[in-house]
């Protein structure tokens, strides 16, 4: 018998969509490979190596990109416009970021937020590069 | 430990450069510069014009004054990051009539070309989300708002998408594209929008 993920499919809240590889996934404490076409899910950490990258578009159609020994973590992730429920956190341990906001951050500028180990960052809109050391 | 190991050990400290959070505010793809605001447990600093950058190095001390980071600069710490940014989503939004979730006549065209540009992208990701306007009863307009929605879906999935790459979505009159008074009837709000991701 196929175990079944407990999660259902369309829980993800981004998708893979360019990749330079090597880097890999950590869901649910269990690292995975990435591919283009790799979905993602909240609490999610995307880790790259050295000379790696990962592309990613969210459910909001925010986009965002991560450069070589990058780690990321999806903390926060809702997007119900109909109830103006909205929230996309994200935590960057290291490395380096871009990332361009999508319809979160237009429906509610204050529930785009980024953690650093130093810092908090409240995104405004739009377009924001992080670098992490 | 050698007086010449504890020099290059720092003289290597010194190279890497300081640990810390640096942040930069860019153009996003359509020219726009928005704002970010870097807080620490010391206070914040607000960054507000193209390549403004700050320097949060410490938890407890405040982050920097803004400095100006050039092309060459943001491309020499970002330029991997950049390189490998995915396209942006692309947008497409259909107008219907009163009450309805009839395709308009100039669907198909329209459909046509999102079609084409899900397979450009090799997507199977997108996004097909449906609305109404103000006219009637929000539980009415659901139910309309799901059908339009379901109408564009259908004719994707005839073209040849797979269902499991369509995310169909409908939220009745409340999230207009323009805000309006109740029992409003507002065209720009009788719609399906599409995105590809």
């Amino acid at each position: 018998m196929v175990n079944l993920p407990v999660f259902a499919d369309e829980n993800y809240v981004g998708m893979v969509k360019t990749y330079q590889p090597p880097a890999a996934v950590i869901h649910n404490s269990v690292e995975a490979a990435i591919n283009i076409g790799t979905k993602l899910y909240l609490g999610d950490i995307v880790v790259t190596k050295a000379d790696a990258a990962v592309g990613i578009i969210f459910m909001d159609g925010s986009v965002l990109s991560l450069g070589p020994e990058t780690h990321f973590e999806i903390v926060d992730f809702l997007f119900k416009p109909a109830e103006r429920n909205v929230s996309f956190i994200s935590k960057v341990s290291q490395g380096t970021v871009a990332f361009t906001s999508g319809a979160i951050g237009r429906i509610s500028p204050e529930s785009v937020k980024f953690i650093t180990p130093t810092s908090t960052l409240g995104l405004h809109g739009t377009k924001v590069l992080i670098e992490v050391k | 430990m050698k007086r010449s190991t504890v020099f290059f050990a720092m003289f290597g400290f010194m190279l890497a450069g300081c640990s810390g959070t640096t942040v930069v505010l860019v153009p996003d793809a359509s020219g726009k510069v928005g704002k970010v605001s870097v807080k620490t447990k010391a206070g914040e600093q607000l960054l507000s014009q193209a390549g403004a950058s700050t320097f949060a190095g410490k938890a407890d001390k405040l982050p920097t004054q803004v400095e100006v980071f050039d092309n060459t600069k943001i491309q020499d710490m970002f330029g991997t990051a950049l390189a490998n940014e995915p396209a942006p989503p692309l947008h497409y939004t259909l107008l219907f009539p009163s009450g309805s979730a009839e395709l308009p006549s100039d669907a198909t065209a329209q459909l046509k070309t999102v079609y084409q540009s899900i397979q450009t992208r090799n997507s199977c990701d997108t996004s097909v989300i449906g609305h109404s306007d103000r006219t009637g009863d929000n539980n009415t307009n659901k139910g309309i708002s799901l059908q339009r929605a379901e109408s564009v879906a259908n004719v994707l999935k005839m073209a040849g998408l797979k269902g499991d790459c369509l995310d169909v979505r409908y939220y009745g009159e409340n999230d207009p594209a323009v805000p309006t008074a109740d029992e409003v009837a507002e065209p720009r709000n009788r719609r399906v929008e599409i995105e590809v991701r």
